[in-house]
C-alpha cells in the first residue's frame, strides 16, 4: 500500500503479536502506528532506519558493497565447503523462510538451531519430561481470576500483555488476582495486586515447597529461598482456591540456576493443581515468532530446535546441537544467522570465536553481527514489507501482513534462502 | 500432465463399481481413469497382482496443533526410527508420529493416497494449512471441530438452527474444513470451569444446554446444509468403562433426524474401540470389570441404519494418545501417571485438547481386552458399507499397523495366533475366539478405500476405478486366485505394508514401498454458498461475538488465499435456500 489506513495489522515484535494495530500510510511510508505499544509504534514507524544498504561481502578484513547475486555466490561457497556448517536464528522471521533454512541445513547435512537455545529451550526440555499444559490467552481473560507472573517482567519485555490478556475485563472472572514472583521489584511487581520475592536460584526449592504444600506435606522449615512456610502456605491456597488460574513464566525461570527442572517442577505443580481446579501455564515468547520456529521444526524435523542432519536423518540433543554448545566446542566452521543477533546476544567468549567463523548475515538492519560477518544480505521485514505467518505465544497462528514495500531490491528471507540453497544445488552437481 | 498408462491383467477389486476380484484391465488419462488409452500408452502387466483403489483413511490425526505438542514432547518416541533423506526424498523420522513428509511417504508405500485430518481446531487452521504443504503423496482435508465453540451454544440454545448452520458455513469456507466435528460436545467446555461431563442429560454451565441438545443441533445444522460428509461424532464419555450405555444413547439421540436428500446415515460414530466399554459389573466402571461391547454396537448396527463407523483399532506396542477430547487425556494421565500435555484453546473458548504417550501391552487384561472390541465387531456387523478402518493414529497405534489390523480381520488363524499371546481375559471377555468369520479382500477394498470414500462423500472422484475417479490406485503382491490368503497371514502383512505400486493421480508414487516421486495431493474443502441475506447476517453475528469472546480480531480468523489456493479442492455446496 501506498497510501491510506491498514486495520487488523499484527505487531511482528513480541510474542503477544497484538493483531489490532492500525496504520496510516502515507507516500508509501508508515506515518502512524495507532494501538501499538511504545515498542511496536517504534518499529513500524522506524523500519526505514539503521538498514543495512546494500549486500557485502569481506574482503582482505573490510565488507566490501556487492551484488545480491555476488553475495549469494559467495554465501552458498563458504557453506558448501563447510565440514559442520550452523543454520541459527529464525525466530524473528515468518515460517516459509524456516522451511527454506530447514532444507539448507538437511543438504548440507549441517545443524539448525533457533533462539530457543538461549531463551524458552529449557522449557521445551520441561515438557519433554513432564507435558505441558498449555493456556490460551483468550481462555486466561475470559475465564482467569488468579494470573502469577513468575521470572517475568512484561511490562517492560510485553508491554500489552497485562493490559490485554490479565488486566482486561472477562466473562467470567469478576474478580482477578495477579501475583508477580521475582528476585527484584520489577516494573511488572508494581502493576500486580501482590509482588513475593524469592532469592536468586531458588525458584526450584520455591516450587517444590509448593508441591508439597499442595500435595498436604508439613514443611518443617520456617522459610523457603527468601519466602517464609507461611507466606507459600497461603499462596498455595489462593491457587488451589481460584476456579481457573494461569501462571505466566519468563526466562527468570527457564534460564536461571535449575533451568529445565525449575520448568519441570512448575510444570509438576501446576498439573497437580489440576486435580482440584484449572490451571494452565504459557512460557512469555520473546521474538515475535520464536513459537513458529519450534512449530515448524517440529513438524518438518520432529525435533523444536536443536537439530543435527548430519547423518542425513534429524538427531536433537540439546547440550550437544544447541548453538552455543556447539561453538563452545569449536566445531562450528560456518554460520547462516537468519534474522538474529548472536553476536550481541552470545556469551562474550563466543562472541570472539564468531569473529573467527564466517557468518552469512541475513537480516533487514544493521546489527552487531553484521560487523562481523562475512556475507551481509539486507532482508525485508516480515509483517511490514512482507507476509507471512508466525504464532502467537499461545501457539495462536497470525498472518502477517506486508504494508508497504521493501527497500529496492530487498527480498524477503524465504527468497534469498532459496537463492542460496539453488546456488548450492548447482555447486554440489 | 501424467502419462497414458494401462495397467493390464490385474485381479480388480473395485467395490464401488461391483468388481469384484476380475481379471481385468485399467485405463488412465490426464490422471484420471479413462475409458481408453492412446495407442502408444504405456502398459504394466499386473499378472499376479491384486489392484485396488487408492486407500482412503477418514480418521487420521496427520497435521495440526496437538500433533505438534506430542511430537515435541516425546523425542524418545522418534528416536528410534530415522529415516534418511534420499535424492529423491527429504529426512525425517516415524515411529508413532512421523513428521510430514514421512507421513506422506509412508501412507504412499501403503497403497493409501487420501487422508482426513479428523479434528481441527479452527483457530489454528492457517498452521494445518502451512503443515500440509509439506505432506507430499496425498489427498488431504481436515474437519474442524464445532463442539465447545460458545457460538455453537449460543445458536443451540436460541434454537437457531439456520444461524448455527450459517456459522458451520462460514467456517468452512474461511479456514476450508471438509466437515463439522464434534468432539465430547460441551464436556470441554464444563471441564474448564470444574465439571466432568459423562452423561448426555447433565447441562453445561452457564448454558443450561445439554450435550444431547448440542449433538442433535449440530447433526441439523449439517443436514441442513447438505453437507457431504455427515457429523463426524467423538462421543461423551469416551474411555470410561461402561461408556456403551452412553454410546447407545448418542446414537438413539440422532435416530430421528432425516438425512438431506432421503439418505440415512446422519452420523458417524468415529474410533468404536474407545467407546464401546462393557462391564461385567453394570454398578462398576473400574478397569478389572471392562468387557467387551463390540457385540451390542454391531447388535444396534445392524438394526439401525443412520450412522457409519471407523474402527479405532487397537495395536499393541507404542501409541500416543491425542484428542481434543482433554477431559479424558487427564484421566489417562491419572491412570498412567506419565506425562500429559493439556492445550486450551480460545476458538472454542474453553476448548482444550490432550496428549499422552500410551503403551498397549499384550500382557495387560484391559489392552487385551480394548484389542477384541473392534474386532468382534467388525467380525459381527452385516453391512460393510458403513465401516472404515483405522487406528486412529497415533491413538491405538500408528497407521502403519494397518496390514496387521488387516490380517486380524482377514486370517482367523492369525487371530488364533495373537489370542493365544494376549492376556487371557480378551477370550474370556469377548466372543471373539467364537468367531470363525473371515474378511474377504472385497471386503478389506470396501472398509479401506469404497465405504471410507462414500462416508466422506468423495465417491465421484476417490475410492473406485470407475471412468472418471482419479488415477489413484494401489497394486498389491497377492494371488487370491492360487492360494487362500488367510492361510498366510504374514504374506498379507508384506503385501500390504509394502505395495508394489502406488499411483497417485496416475502418476507412480512408490514401487515395492519405495518412493519414486512427490507429488503435492489436493486439499479438500466443502465450501457451502448462502443467500446474501443470511451471509450478512451471520458476518455481522460472528464479528460481534468473535469480538466479545476471542483475544484476537475476527477479521485476521480466515486462513488467506496464499495458503490454500495452489492446492485447495473446493467442493460447492448450493445452501441458499436456507432462510436467515
Amino acid at each position: 500500500m501506498t497510501a491510506g489506513r491498514l486495520k487488523h495489522v499484527v505487531c511482528p515484535f513480541c510474542g503477544c503479536l497484538c493483531d489490532d494495530i492500525a496504520l496510516e500510510i502515507k507516500d508509501g511510508t508508515i506515518v502512524r502506528n495507532e494501538n501499538g505499544c511504545a515498542i511496536s509504534k517504534s518499529k513500524f514507524l522506524n523500519h526505514t532506519r539503521d538498514r543495512m544498504e546494500t549486500p557485502s561481502v569481506r574482503i582482505d578484513g573490510n565488507l566490501v558493497p556487492t551484488t545480491l547475486e555476488e553475495a549469494v555466490k559467495s554465501a552458498a561457497r563458504i557453506l558448501a565447503s563447510a565440514k559442520r556448517p550452523l543454520v541459527y536464528g529464525l525466530s524473528s522471521t515468518e515460517n516459509d523462510a524456516h522451511r527454506e533454512a530447514y532444507r539448507i541445513a538437511e543438504m548440507l547435512g549441517g545443524v539448525v538451531d533457533n533462539t530457543s537455545s538461549v531463551c524458552h529451550g529449557p522449557t521445551v526440555i520441561g515438557s519433554q519430561e513432564s507435558g505441558e499444559i498449555h493456556g490460551s490467552l483468550g481462555e486466561v481473560r475470559n475465564r482467569a481470576d488468579f494470573v502469577v507472573y513468575w521470572g517475568a517482567n512484561p511490562q517492560y519485555a510485553h508491554p500489552r500483555h497485562m493490559s490485554r490478556f490479565t488486566r482486561a475485563a472477562g466473562l467470567y472472572n469478576e474478580t482477578r488476582e495477579i501475583v508477580v514472583v521475582d528476585i527484584r521489584r520489577s516494573v511488572s511487581a508494581g502493576a500486580a495486586d501482590r509482588f513475593m520475592q524469592i532469592e536468586p536460584g531458588f525458584d526450584l526449592e520455591v516450587l517444590g515447597a509448593m508441591r508439597a504444600i499442595l500435595r498436604g506435606h508439613v514443611l518443617d522449615v520456617e522459610s523457603v529461598g527468601g519466602l517464609s512456610t507461611s507466606e507459600l502456605y497461603e499462596l498455595v491456597q489462593r491457587m488451589k482456591a481460584a476456579s481457573y488460574g494461569t501462571l505466566f513464566f519468563g526466562l527468570g525461570l527457564s534460564q536461571s540456576r535449575g533451568k529445565h527442572h525449575n520448568v519441570d517442577a512448575a510444570i509438576r505443580l501446576v498439573q497437580d493443581l489440576n486435580r482440584y481446579t484449572r490451571w494452565t501455564m504459557l512460557p512469555m515468547r520473546g521474538h515475535y515468532n520464536v513459537t513458529g520456529a519450534n512449530k515448524t521444526s517440529t513438524w518438518q524435523t520432529g525435533y523444536p530446535f536443536a537439530v543435527d542432519y548430519s547423518r542425513s536423518y534429524p538427531r536433537y540433543q540439546p547440550g550437544e546441537y544447541t548453538a552455543i554448545d556447539l561453538l563452545r566446542r569449536d566445531e562450528v566452521d560456518a554460520i547462516l544467522n537468519v534474522a538474529a543477533d548472536p553476536a550481541a546476544h552470545f556469551p562474550g567468549r563466543l562472541v570472539r570465536e564468531l569473529g573467527r567463523i564466517p557468518i552469512i548475515n541475513l537480516d533487514p538492519k544493521q546489527n552487531m553481527t553484521s560487523l562481523v560477518a562475512a556475507v551481509n544480505i539486507p532482508t525485508a521485514i516480515s509483517g511490514i514489507e512482507t507476509d507471512g505467518a508466525a504464532s502467537r505465544m499461545d501457539g495462536l497462528p497470525l498472518y502477517l501482513k506486508k504494508c508497504v514495500e521493501p527497500p529496492e531490491g530487498v527480498k524477503p528471507d524465504r527468497d534469498i534462502l532459496r537463492m542460496i540453497l539453488e546456488e548450492i544445488g548447482r555447486s554440489e552437481t | 500432465m501424467p502419462e497414458d498408462l494401462l495397467l493390464q491383467n490385474g485381479c480388480v477389486y473395485d467395490p464401488l463399481n461391483g468388481v469384484d476380484g476380475e481379471i481385468m484391465d485399467i485405463c488412465l488419462s490426464d490422471g484420471e481413469i479413462s475409458e481408453s488409452v492412446s495407442p502408444g500408452a504405456k502398459r504394466i502387466d499386473l499378472k499376479g497382482y491384486v489392484v485396488m483403489p487408492g486407500g482412503v483413511d477418514l480418521h487420521s490425526h496427520i497435521v495440526g496443533s496437538k500433533l505438534g505438542f506430542g511430537r515435541a514432547m516425546c523425542p524418545e518416541d522418534h528416536r528410534d526410527d530415522p529415516v534418511l533423506r534420499t535424492s529423491k526424498t527429504r529426512g525425517g523420522v516415524g515411529h508413532t508420529m512421523p513428521t510430514s513428509y514421512v507421513t506422506g511417504y509412508r501412507y504412499s508405500a501403503m497403497g493409501y493416497t487420501t487422508v482426513i485430518e479428523p479434528a481441527l481446531p479452527a483457530l489454528k487452521a492457517l498452521s494445518a494449512w502451512e503443515e500440509l504443504e509439506d505432506v507430499p503423496n496425498l489427498d488431504t482435508g481436515m474437519l474442524p471441530m464445532f463442539c465447545n465453540s460458545m457460538i455453537t451454544f449460543h445458536y443451540v440454545r436460541e434454537g437457531d438452527i439456520a444461524g448455527l448452520a450459517a456459522y458451520i458455513a462460514w467456517t468452512l469456507r474461511s479456514v476450508g474444513g471438509l466437515g463439522v466435528k464434534a468432539v465430547n460436545p460441551g464436556g470441554n467446555y464444563a471441564w474448564a470451569h470444574g465439571e466432568d461431563i459423562h452423561d448426555l442429560d447433565i447441562a453445561v454451565p452457564h448454558w443450561g444446554i445439554t450435550p444431547r441438545e448440542i449433538t442433535s443441533g449440530l447433526c441439523r445444522a449439517v443436514e441442513l446444509l447438505g453437507l457431504p460428509h455427515p457429523l463426524h461424532l467423538h462421543p461423551v464419555n469416551l474411555g470410561r468403562v461402561g461408556n456403551i450405555e452412553t454410546t447407545l444413547q448418542h446414537l438413539e439421540s440422532l435416530e430421528r433426524i432425516k438425512g438431506h436428500n432421503g439418505r440415512s446415515c446422519v452420523a458417524h460414530l468415529t474410533h468404536v474401540s474407545f467407546e464401546s466399554y462393557d462391564t461385567v459389573d453394570e454398578n462398576s466402571d473400574d478397569w478389572s470389570d471392562l468387557s467387551s461391547g463390540g457385540l451390542r454396537l454391531a447388535d444396534y448396527y445392524n438394526t439401525n441404519d443412520h450412522f457409519s463407523v471407523d474402527l479405532g483399532q487397537i495395536t499393541f506396542g507404542d501409541a500416543t494418545t491425542m484428542t481434543a477430547d482433554g477431559p479424558f487425556e487427564y484421566y489417562l494421565y491419572g491412570l498412567t501417571k506419565k506425562k500429559w500435555t493439556h492445550i486450551a484453546l480460545d476458538v472454542e473458548l474453553p476448548g482444550g485438547a490432550g496428549v499422552v504417550p500410551y503403551v498397549y501391552r499384550e500382557d495387560s487384561p484391559g489392552n487385551s481386552i480394548q484389542w477384541a472390541i473392534p474386532l468382534e465387531f467388525a467380525l459381527s456387523i452385516k453391512d460393510p458399507w458403513r465401516c472404515a478402518l483405522s487406528t486412529d493414529h497415533p491413538n491405538a497405534g500408528p497407521f502403519t499397523k494397518y496390514p496387521l489390523v488387516i490380517s486380524w480381520l482377514m486370517s482367523q488363524k492369525q487371530r488364533k495366533k495373537w489370542l493365544a499371546r494376549v492376556h487371557p481375559l480378551a477370550s474370556e471377555r469377548s466372543t471373539l475366539p467364537d468367531i470363525e468369520r473371515e474378511w474377504t479382500l472385497q471386503e478389506v477394498a470396501i472398509a479401506t478405500r469404497a465405504a471410507p470414500a462414500k462416508i466422506l462423500g468423495i465417491q465421484e472422484a476417490k475410492g473406485h476405478l470407475g471412468p472418471g475417479a482419479d488415477a489413484d490406485i494401489a497394486v498389491y503382491q497377492l494371488e487370491p486366485m492360487k492360494s487362500r490368503i488367510a492361510d498366510s497371514p504374514d504374506k498379507l502383512v508384506r503385501a500390504f505394508s509394502r505395495a508394489y505400486l502406488t499411483l497417485q493421480r496416475g502418476v507412480v508414487v512408490s514401487k515395492k514401498g519405495r518412493i519414486r516421486a512427490t507429488p503435492h495431493g489436493k486439499v479438500w474443502s466443502v465450501s457451502p454458498s448462502l443467500s446474501e441475506q443470511l451471509w450478512q447476517r451471520i458476518n455481522g453475528e460472528l464479528e460481534e461475538m468473535m469480538g466479545k469472546w476471542f483475544a484476537h480480531s475476527f477479521h485476521n480468523y480466515p486462513v488467506p488465499e496464499r495458503y490454500r489456493s495452489h492446492i485447495e479442492h473446493k467442493v460447492m455446496i448450493d445452501a441458499t435456500r436456507l432462510d436467515s
